[in-house]
């Protein structure tokens, strides 16, 4: 099987998006930080590098609470999408 | 006033592209068994509507759907959008009924169901987009139809409709009784509240057969079905991309409104 | 309408709706709250129910429970880079099974369905927000901006439990504590997975896998089989994957290279990708279980077994479940619902496997901190088969001889002898 690049992994996925984001971010923190943990940890990969600067969209969002966990800057206002929103999976 | 209206559920057209799936042969779409069907949106935003009108004064709202299994979620959720009942038509007999059938099976619903003042309906469920069952509703019932709808109104004893038209809209009265199909213009259908979902995971949610209603089984089903599918295909997505670029920002923009005239896009 | 009940479960997954189920049955009015559009919608899991625990909710399971299918063969593999060795317990052809393999969307939902068939009240697309507090004690919570009470609140709302946390029960996870799985269904016929993984139509096969897998990052890879998928997997402790420098997507996409598990997925189509966390810090991790109007069930408590081979939470979560169940019946009884009359939840659970594995490997977590499992046992393994198994015309030597050579310069004698030790001790 061929390797799959992130957009196509998430395609598959089923999402209801809400308009407004459920995790934010303090963007003053993420100008400083280093090393931006987020950018490896996160499975959809929500995080990325954009000119030097963190940009986040939450719409692929998997809601498994990993960045929550691994910033320890404070930098995260996490929490799950309203009800209904977010992914919604076919198998699980 | 007694308000009818009328949902479809459809396959989710939220659903990744890549799941969706025909029996070309039998031509059918084949409904991924883990993906749930929704409530077609434009019939949302008939219960919108709907709602619209019990905001503002005494009203009693009812939603009607025909379909297997799932479709009490339909007439679950729109009861946590705040409709007060909902009924379920599921039958054998039903299956595979065209716009004419499903249209008659509403109407023995519909007449069954008691006083109706304004029967809502979606303009067309957006699966099929054949955008009839609203009107036959009315044939059948005997009673007017306007289309389209952007706005509904209905006080003392008539329904003022501002219908959606190529340029712009107008404003259409009808007696009531009376069918409006309502359009996307209406705007954004409620979400749910808490309440809502809570109350209406308690409600219990009667189930009607052919015979409940009165049917003419010989009207219903695939055998009474007046329109046939010729052919069922999927579409092939063709991404083309051209760049269309110019010296300036304004020279770009100029070649690219021609390029699109010269393709009788614009 | 009364927005009282006898008992609130925030989340629909295998904890929860063992509880509601076991509470509407004895005729408790019973709210569930799932955030999912449906329940299951959020769920992922890597697929295996272990041990007889449905049995006691359902008498005669599988029965109609939408299992994959049930496992008549386990399998240990420990990966190198381009080989493997496995230990192959199969007991598939003589018709003994021992755990099913489920998908979570649709096995939750047929949950949730028997939670309405008993007669609670099963609120999909709702997400609890908060508790509802009169002075100490939980008397209910917030969710869409209206509020519910109730005598009893379970939080079954699982690892990332907003309710626990919010209760004051336990604190935020820490990356030690938690590991991250990403997960793709691969679409198989029937078949093709019969064939390959040596099966009967009925029966089902769970490999797990140590070593390349997860490239020397503290973690493991599975492959279960359903009917007409694959469930591939890596699941990575946080804090290693944060030291590694590595993306669990990469490590599932090398895991799917590798040629032991290509064999196995060849031809298949990728229908599914998703992720989860789940706790692994054994019982150090295990929060307050209750407080005043409270109880914390599955994953929400870290009741979870990782031993480093399997992990077991859905039988963890729904035999938590039934024993909160049981103590809210205790406490109606009573009718008190303060954390003295709850505390008997912890007992029943001194009492089940649930505590009482958790104790029994209690050292586990710390036995895989070892960096040696993942890397340089497995590889040791490989290589030591291929000098075994390999005739290439040269002398041959003996195994201990051979076993020597390998580890020279991997691990010393002492090192394996030490690990030997702890394993004997922790797992
Ligand atoms: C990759 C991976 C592989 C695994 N493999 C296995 C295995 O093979 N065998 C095994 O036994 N276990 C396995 N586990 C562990 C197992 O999945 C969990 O232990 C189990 O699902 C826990 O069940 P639960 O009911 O406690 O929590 P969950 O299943 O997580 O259910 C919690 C529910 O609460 C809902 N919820 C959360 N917050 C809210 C809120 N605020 N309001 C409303 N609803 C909310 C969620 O949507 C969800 O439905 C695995 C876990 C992972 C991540
Ligand atoms: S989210 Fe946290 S880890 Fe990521 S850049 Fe911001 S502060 Fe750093
Ligand atoms: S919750 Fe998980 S998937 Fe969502 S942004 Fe955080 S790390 Fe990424």
């Amino acid at each position: 099987m061929s390797p799959m690049t992130i957009e196509e992994r998430l395609a598959l996925n089923k999402y209801d998006v809400d308009t407004e984001a459920h995790i934010r971010l303090n963007e003053n923190i993420c100008q400083e930080c280093q090393p931006r943990i987020c950018l490896y940890i996160c499975p959809a990969e929500c995080f990325k590098l954009r000119d030097g600067r963190l940009s986040f969209a939450y719409e692929g969002c998997l809601e498994c609470g990993s960045c929550h966990v691994c910033c320890d800057k404070g930098a995260i206002d996490w929490s799950y999408p309203r009800g209904g929103f977010g992914v919604a999976f076919e198998y699980g | 006033m007694n308000i009818i209206v009328c949902i479809k559920q459809i396959l989710d057209p939220e659903m990744p592209p890549v799941k969706f799936k025909i029996d070309a042969q039998a031509k059918k779409v084949i409904a991924p068994e883990g993906i749930p069907l929704v409530i077609s949106p434009f019939d949302e935003q008939a219960v919108e509507a709907a709602l619209r009108i019990k905001d503002a004064q005494e009203a009693k709202v009812t939603a009607i759907t025909m379909g297997g299994q799932s479709a009490k979620d339909a007439v679950k959720h729109v009861l946590a959008m705040g409709v007060d009942e909902g009924i379920v038509l599921s039958d054998e007999a039903f299956n595979g009924s065209d716009s004419f059938s499903t249209a008659y099976v509403l109407s023995q619903a519909i007449q069954k169901a008691g006083e109706y003042d304004l029967i809502l309906c979606g303009r067309q469920a957006a699966d099929w987009d054949a955008g009839q069952v609203g009107s036959i509703v009315a044939e059948e019932l005997g009673i007017p139809v306007v289309t389209l709808a952007r706005k509904v109104d209905a006080t003392g004893g008539t329904v003022r409709v501002e219908r959606v038209i190529p340029d712009g809209h107008e404003v259409v009265e009808a007696p009531l009784p009376a069918v409006v199909t309502v359009s996307s213009e209406l705007g954004q259908a409620r979400l749910p509240t808490g309440r809502g979902i809570v109350m209406a995971a308690r409600k219990s949610i009667p189930v009607w057969s052919a015979q409940d209603i009165g049917c003419d089984v010989s009207r219903v089903g695939a055998g009474a079905a007046r329109s046939e599918v010729v052919a069922l295909t999927l579409p092939i997505h063709e991404r083309k991309g051209e760049i269309v670029s110019g010296e300036t920002g304004a020279q770009a923009a100029v070649n690219l409104a021609l390029k699109l005239r010269e393709n009788r896009i614009i | 309408m009364s927005d009282k009940f006898d008992a609130i479960v925030v989340g629909a997954g295998p904890a929860g709706c063992a509880t509601a189920c076991k509470l509407a049955r004895a005729g408790l009015e019973v709210l569930v709250v799932e955030r999912g559009k449906f329940p299951g919608a959020k769920n992922m899991t890597g697929g295996v129910i272990y041990g007889p625990v449905l049995d006691s909710l359902f008498p005669g399971a599988p029965g109609d429970i939408p299992v994959e299918r049930a496992i008549g063969r386990h399998v240990i593999c420990l990966l190198s880079d381009r080989s493997s060795v496995s230990l192959d317990f199969n007991m598939a052809g003589s018709g003994d099974r021992n755990g099913y393999t489920v998908l979570r969307s649709r096995f939750d939902r047929w949950l949730a369905n028997k939670v309405e068939e008993a007669g609670g009240i099963v609120a999909a697309g709702l997400r609890a927000d908060d508790l509802l507090w009169q002075g100490q004690r939980v008397v209910g919570i917030t969710a869409g901006g209206d509020e519910f009470r109730a005598d009893a609140v379970i939080a079954a709302d699982g690892v990332n439990s907003t309710m626990a946390t919010k209760a004051g029960l336990r604190v935020n996870l820490s990356p030690e504590n938690v590991n991250q799985g990403v997960k793709e269904v691969i679409g198989l016929p029937r078949e093709a997975i019969e064939e390959r993984f040596g099966l009967t139509s009925d029966s089902g096969a769970a490999i797990h896998f140590l070593g390349f897998c997860t490239r020397g990052v503290h973690g493991g890879g599975f492959l279960y089989t359903n009917k007409e998928s694959l469930s591939l997997g890596v699941v990575v402790q946080l804090k290693a994957l944060m030291e590694s420098n590595l993306k669990s997507v990469d490590l599932l996409e090398s895991f799917k290279e590798h040629p032991t598990v290509r064999e196995y997925i060849r031809g298949g189509t990728t229908v599914e990708y998703s992720a989860h966390l789940v706790p692994a810090g054994g019982l150090r991790m295990v929060p307050r279980l209750f407080t005043d109007g409270l109880l914390v069930a599955g994953d929400a408590a870290a009741l979870v077994l990782a031993t480093g081979r399997a992990l077991e939470g859905i039988n963890f979560a729904v035999a938590s479940g039934i024993a909160a169940a049981e103590t809210v019946l205790k406490a109606k009884e009573r009718n008190d619902f303060s954390k003295e009359s709850l505390s008997v939840y912890e007992k029943l659970l001194a009492d089940s496997f649930v505590l009482q594995d958790l104790k029994t490997f209690r050292e586990a977590p710390r036995f895989l901190e070892n960096q040696r499992l993942y890397q340089t046992y497995p590889e040791l393994a490989c290589k030591l088969a291929e000098e075994v198994f390999r005739v290439d015309g040269k002398p041959k030597k003996k195994l201990w001889q051979l076993a020597r050579q390998e580890m020279k310069g991997r691990v010393s004698i002492w090192q394996l002898l030490r690990d030997g030790l702890s394993a004997r001790s922790s797992l």
